[in-house]
């Protein structure tokens, strides 16, 4: 079918699991929305993808379907983004960023029609925070009463128990409908004219303010909308500070390994140098191996592997600012499972950095892929299936890092890891003194 | 539903980048100029999901220069035009007020009846059912089977979404007496533009077209001969080009636009044709034959466009 078009391209990658087919991938028809019942109580499931025609032809059986289409995108696009008497959170607008709150709190003005919500909406009395004095700059909404799940993941609160917003929060709060911005009430005027913001009006204010361009908020809303919950990072800022970058780097930084050879390690070792063969062993003039007595094909091996190898794990860890941008981690990402607290950030489940295909045209460079990379922190592949399974571990990787390419609003992820193969000795593997045996178990297992 | 909005239609030029927010003109020049871009934002009817999007649409730079050079469009600094909103008088911020209260009480309303409707629906669904049962229980030893009579009613609900937010007012059932029950102001809306309650900006205050990539002529040739063309990074091409509107066809090439005297790897055509036949495309490479120093204006270009596809033959 024409329908498998432009999933074949990623099919060798997920031939082996069940052909899963990402809809985003591609223009949906929008009729199948008017199928959903929007109001219903249950959330409403997402409709299987239609049959498209191969090309058009002068039929008005294909000129009626396709006007019914652009209809129901039209009427879907259309909805309104509503706010009940009950659900409804109203936040304002500060173009002049955070303000520590004032004594008369200006944070109250009543809405329009809206009597039942002055009284609550008058403020407590100041009751200090221990996070109150970390807001951050860029915040430039802020909202006085807030309920709701979404500040369980974003905003931070000041002393006043107002929550602040960034302009990414701020944006995709009014974009799903869920939060009400006013603009600040003019001065001068006894009666509340604070007039409500409109989505355009929030790109116009909230883009490019504080390092936020439209690349960032397609990859913060993207995985927003799937449920992830999205931090900036310390690279976020393009001139990023020194002193932020020593705080990260202690806190993440885990120590590598060191093992010692032990005990059984020495007798190995002298053992080892007792049969030495190294004496004779030269690759400009004899056989790499020496003319030595070789008792096992471990040796051999071992002897063979003259080609040097990078070991990740003693790569030296790398500040944010040694990277170039835009290679640079600007997203902390949780899964939806990993319970969060605001005030104390569990390590992320995923590290973004977000390139725009506009701005950037070329692949990154060997130089800015490690920076990048040894900007993370080391993530050796552990737990029981990764020792067992050689190609998860090495596909998983000593460091990784999500790229997000935006190219014009169509975000793809790319996941780059930092993958030791010098450290997977096939010999030993397959040698041994079982020999055969074993490398057949393996062989069967790893097909399975 | 064919709306003709007022032209030219502002595009947004929003940090750098193009963006419309109007659902009429985003239907208009769909409808009218080939012109899809690609649906950025959140719907928020259905928030947590990705596979259909809602405004804003975000234009690439060549479907902006497009439609600027056609006249169909012109270019609004929004950041500038919304400074307005601070000198907005006091005259108009009421009336805007009162417009969007009005609407919000005409789209509770709407709400109100649908609910009630349904719960009518539901009510006499259960008498039904229980009538049923009844007439089951009673008629047992007979064999008169009952009507269906539940089928032959679609749901009402999702007609009156479609209906909704049409530029008509539907008249609003009859049959329940509950506008006086209404709440005050009971929804608040977002709006999704702010025109109202900003004026149109002057011409004067318009923006020069957009700055395009060297791939501009071969993206207006194809325009110009009727293809849809969305941007192709994620199937590895610049852009890839539909025959139709992409909601209904699929893409039949994968284009890569090349300077007429650039040097071209042949390892890239092997590459670009292999992946085009692997997904049933045809891998389209083309230029301009004359650069822009040899010509008035990025125009005069697009004419001297020659396309080439590649396919793989015997896979």
């Amino acid at each position: 079918m024409a329908d498998a078009d432009e999933d074949a391209v990623r099919a060798p990658a997920t031939a082996s699991t069940e052909p899963d087919i990402d809809l985003s991938d591609e223009t949906q028809d929008f009729r199948f929305l008017n199928h959903l019942n929007f109001f219903a109580d249950s959330s409403p499931s997402i409709p299987r993808r239609g049959e498209k025609d191969f090309e058009p032809n002068p039929t008005e059986l294909q000129a009626d379907v396709l006007s019914a289409s652009r209809g129901a995108m039209h009427n879907a696009l259309s909805y309104p983004r509503l706010h009940g008497a009950k659900t409804r959170i109203i936040a304002f607008y500060a173009p002049d960023g955070y303000v520590p709150p004032v004594q008369i709190d200006r944070a109250t003005p009543k809405a329009s029609g809206e009597d039942g919500k002055s009284s609550e909406s008058t403020p407590k009395p100041a009751r200090p925070l221990p996070n109150s004095a970390r807001i951050s700059p860029d915040a430039c909404v802020y909202v006085p009463n807030p309920k709701g799940q979404f500040f369980k993941t974003m905003g931070q609160a000041d002393s006043t128990s107002r929550i602040w917003l960034l302009p990414e929060e701020a944006l995709y709060l009014i974009e799903r409908g869920s939060l009400d911005i006013r603009w600040p009430s003019p001065s001068g005027s006894t009666e509340d004219l604070s007039v409500p913001m409109s989505l355009q009006a929030a790109y116009a204010c909230f883009m490019g303010r504080g390092g936020l361009t439209l690349e960032r908020y397609s990859v913060y809303t993207g995985l927003k909308r799937l449920g992830y919950a999205l931090v900036r990072a310390p690279g976020w800022c393009d001139d990023i500070q020194q002193q932020d970058a020593d705080a990260l780097g202690s806190s993440e930084i885990t120590p590598p390994k060191i093992h010692g050879p032990g005990l059984a390690g020495m007798l190995a070792s002298l053992f080892n140098w007792i049969h030495d063969p190294h004496s004779t062993a030269s690759t400009a003039t004899g056989p790499i191996i020496g003319t030595g007595i070789h008792r096992s094909y471990m040796d051999v091996y071992r002897k063979l592997a003259i080609i040097p190898w990078y070991d990740p794990v003693t790569a030296p860890e790398r500040h944010p600012f040694d990277t170039t941008p835009p290679f640079r981690v600007v997203f902390h990402i949780y899964k939806p499972s990993t319970p969060i607290k605001k005030s104390a950030l569990p390590t992320p489940d995923f590290r973004i950095a977000v390139v725009s295909t506009r701005d950037q045209t070329t692949m990154p460079t060997m130089t800015q892929l490690g920076a990048l990379l040894e900007s993370t922190p080391l993530d050796p592949p552990r737990g029981e299936k990764m020792d067992r399974m050689m190609y998860m571990r090495l596909r998983h990787g000593y460091r990784n890092v999500v790229m997000a390419v935006v190219d014009q609003g169509v975000v793809s992820y790319l996941r780059i890891a930092d993958s030791a193969f010098g450290k997977e000795k096939l010999y030993e593997n397959k040698g041994g003194p079982q020999g055969h045996k074993r490398n057949y178990a393996n062989q069967k297992s790893r097909k399975r | 539903m064919d709306f003709q909005p007022d032209l030219p239609i502002p595009i947004s030029y929003v940090s750098g980048r193009y963006l419309l927010f109007s659902i009429d003109a985003v239907t208009y020049l769909r409808r009218e100029h080939h012109i899809c871009g690609v649906l950025i934002g959140t719907l928020p009817q259905i928030p947590q999901q990705n596979v259909f999007l809602g405004l804003p649409l975000q234009l690439m730079p060549e479907e902006a220069r497009l439609l600027v050079d056609k006249g169909v469009a012109c270019i609004v600094d929004e950041a500038k035009a919304h400074d307005g909103m601070n000198t907005l008088l006091e005259e108009d911020r009421r009336r805007y007020l009162r417009d969007l209260e009005s609407q919000g009480q005409h789209i509770s309303r709407i709400q109100l009846d649908r609910k009630e409707r349904n719960r009518e629906q539901t009510l006499k669904k259960l008498e039904e059912k229980k009538a049923k049962a009844k007439a089951k229980a009673s008629a047992a030893a007979a064999q008169t089977p009952t009507v269906p009579e539940v089928t032959s009613t679609p749901s009402p609900k999702n007609a009156a979404i479609v209906d909704l937010f049409n530029a008509e007012d539907r008249p609003s059932s009859p049959s329940t007496a509950s506008t006086s029950t209404l709440p005050q102001s009971a929804t608040v809306i977002t709006p999704a533009t702010s025109y109202p309650p900003l004026l149109t900006p002057p011409p004067s205050s318009h923006l020069p077209a957009p700055a395009v990539p060297p791939s501009y002529p071969l993206f207006a040739h194809l325009h110009s001969k009727g293809y849809f063309l969305s941007p192709g990074l994620r199937f590895g091409c610049q852009y890839t080009a539909y025959p139709g509107d992409p909601l209904r066809f699929h893409s039949h090439f994968l284009v890569v636009s090349y300077d007429w005297d650039q040097h071209i790897d042949l390892m890239d055509l092997v590459v670009g044709g292999r992946l085009g036949t692997g997904v049933k495309k045809g891998f389209l490479i083309g230029g301009a034959q004359k650069g822009i120093d040899e010509v008035d204006s990025e125009a005069d270009r697009v004419g001297t466009v020659r396309a080439f596809s590649l396919e793989w033959a015997g896979m």
